[in-house]
């Protein structure tokens, strides 16, 4: 109770301090439209070819791309940026601010603060998978609904515990900021199914990078498309991921020196 | 006479630069490594799903692999930042020092381009030759096609250079060129036939980007390599490639001329 009033006190402090910069404000949603109506037109020009990419229709693919730029917003929203505060408070010293709070420090460093204009992300996402559901209404059954929640939670756990194991890193690494750039390289092959890539890529996007478990099997949950054994695998690999990532964390913070070491 | 001994100074220390920080831009190159591999797999798999099943518009899988791989390539030969980094300078007023020197700043920012593309080969070649490995392209490529793609890859990239700088030069006007150039990268991957060959395009799309510099950017010199092109096509293609490079100085001394103007360095 105590956390949740918590968040819903950083997101005000966020929303207050995006709302003095309104034009930015504007021009990052503007970014976001136009993004959209990017993917948009390249699913038109894929699916003017062909019928069906790797088993998924154009529609199973307009759920996909949702649920892709859903995560793209979740991760915009407050992983990544927190993340990279964290990054820079190990390099600068200045995480003994975090440390010293009357609460969790994996808490209050993960949720500090978020980027209010992501959410645009996140609501064009839910309008992509609304309207394939609507479309794919014989394929979507209520149990797929809720099997899509869950491995959507999933996902995000899982996605939560790889960035907090990349910003751990910086307590021997120091200069991890590059990693990001990495990830967001490999990121762009979540927007198609895995089922598209060579067996090998296929696995190492499912078991190295996680990226099978962020898109593909939520979305592939929707539409009933998902193995019993993956979502063995995601509830598994989620629950492993957050434990053993928060492990790393608490490993991680006693090598931390603090500012004057 | 200047940008004479100027240009090959430019050109050393960006070289000495980009190999300081060779980790980071090795990064960089990588994203151009990525976005055209996961388009090859793509439409692998979108033949899979065509009517036929053997080809899209006479492109095998095999065909495919040869088309993204060569943009793979040619969209590093002719890549171009400067809507990023020019706002960049201009916004926080590190554009004055270059201004002050009495060569154009364009001509350091080319040596920047051109340093970068060499430096990055080391890792790029491998990377490249593995990929070729891997998918075995059918490239289909004689003699004369090399003799005609090679120039068009040149001109391809004085194409986009010079367009890259004349849309960074909004940068006067404008203070925030996030949007602008997130578009123009994103028109540049769509409309030049980085996601897929124009041929495959909806008519309504291929139409505006008859009217882009774009398709002559990357599509034209990769069909021509794949000798895929009649020879009125080609000739025609660097007729427009000419054409766009020479639009693009107009507007370069024209826009040059008004935007210095405007700019009053830091805390304009």
């Amino acid at each position: 109770m105590r956390y949740l009033r918590l968040i819903g006190l950083f997101a005000k402090v966020s929303v207050q301090n995006d709302a003095a910069y309104r034009a930015d404000f504007a021009a990052h949603v503007a970014v976001t439209l136009l993004n959209f109506a990017a993917e948009l037109v390249g699913l038109w020009t894929i699916f003017s070819n062909t019928g069906s990419l790797g088993g998924w229709n154009a529609w199973h693919m307009l759920a996909l791309l949702g649920v892709f730029r859903g995560m793209y917003g979740i991760i915009g929203l407050f992983i990544s940026p927190n993340m990279r505060r964290i990054m820079d408070d190990v390099r600068q010293g200045t995480l003994d601010f975090v440390l010293i709070k009357p609460v969790n420090a994996q808490f209050y460093a993960s949720f500090r603060g978020l980027v209010v204009w992501r959410l645009a992300d996140i609501l064009l996402g839910a309008v992509l998978v609304a309207a394939a559901c609507a479309r794919l209404s014989a394929e979507v059954t209520v149990a797929g609904l809720a099997l899509f929640v869950a491995m959507l939670a999933c996902g995000v756990t899982i996605i939560y515990s790889f960035w907090l194991v990349l910003a751990t890193g910086a307590f021997w690494l120091t200069r991890v900021t590059n990693m990001e750039m990495v990830f967001w390289n490999v990121f762009e092959a979540g927007r198609y199914p895995v089922e598209i890539y060579p067996p090998a890529v296929r696995w190492m996007l499912t078991y190295v990078v996680p990226l099978a478990f962020l898109t593909t099997f939520p979305a592939g949950s929707l539409i009933g498309k998902v193995e019993p054994f993956n979502v063995a695998a995601a509830a598994g690999f989620a629950a492993l991921a957050l434990a053993g990532a928060s492990w790393f964390w608490r490993f991680g913070l006693r090598r931390y020196s603090g500012a004057s070491a | 006479m200047l940008l004479r001994s100027a240009f090959p100074a430019f050109l050393r220390m960006s070289l000495a630069t980009m190999f300081q920080y060779r980790g980071e831009i090795a990064l960089w190159a990588i994203w151009g490594v990525v976005y055209p591999s996961v388009a090859m797999a793509m439409w692998a798999a979108a033949v899979a799903g065509s009517p036929d099943g053997q080809t899209i518009r006479g492109f095998a899988p095999r065909d495919f692999a040869a088309y993204f791989w060569l943009t793979m390539v040619v969209g590093h030969a002719t890549t171009a930042w400067d809507v990023y980094e020019l706002g960049y300078f201009v916004q926080t007023g590190q554009f004055s020092p270059r201004l002050l020197r009495p060569v154009l700043p364009v001509w350091q920012s080319l040596a920047d381009n051109l340093a970068y593309k060499l430096v990055t080969l080391a890792i790029l070649v491998p990377i490249w030759a593995v990929i070729v490995l891997l998918t075995r392209p059918a490239f289909g490529t004689r003699t004369v096609d090399l003799a005609a793609g090679l120039p068009a890859v040149l001109l391809a990239a004085a194409v986009n250079y010079g367009w890259c700088y004349n849309v960074a030069m909004l940068s006067f006007w404008v203070t925030r060129m996030d949007a602008i150039g997130q578009g123009w990268f994103g028109a540049g991957l769509f409309f030049g036939g980085r996601l897929a060959p124009l041929a495959l395009m909806p008519e309504a799309l291929r139409k505006i980007a008859s009217a882009l510099p774009f398709k002559w950017v990357t599509w034209f010199p990769c069909e021509t390599l794949m000798g895929r092109l009649s020879p009125a096509a080609v000739t025609q293609g660097l007729i427009n490639q000419l054409a766009w490079i020479a639009l693009g100085l107009v507007v370069f001394r024209i826009a040059w001329r008004l935007g210095i103007r405007r700019y009053s360095g830091v805390g304009a």
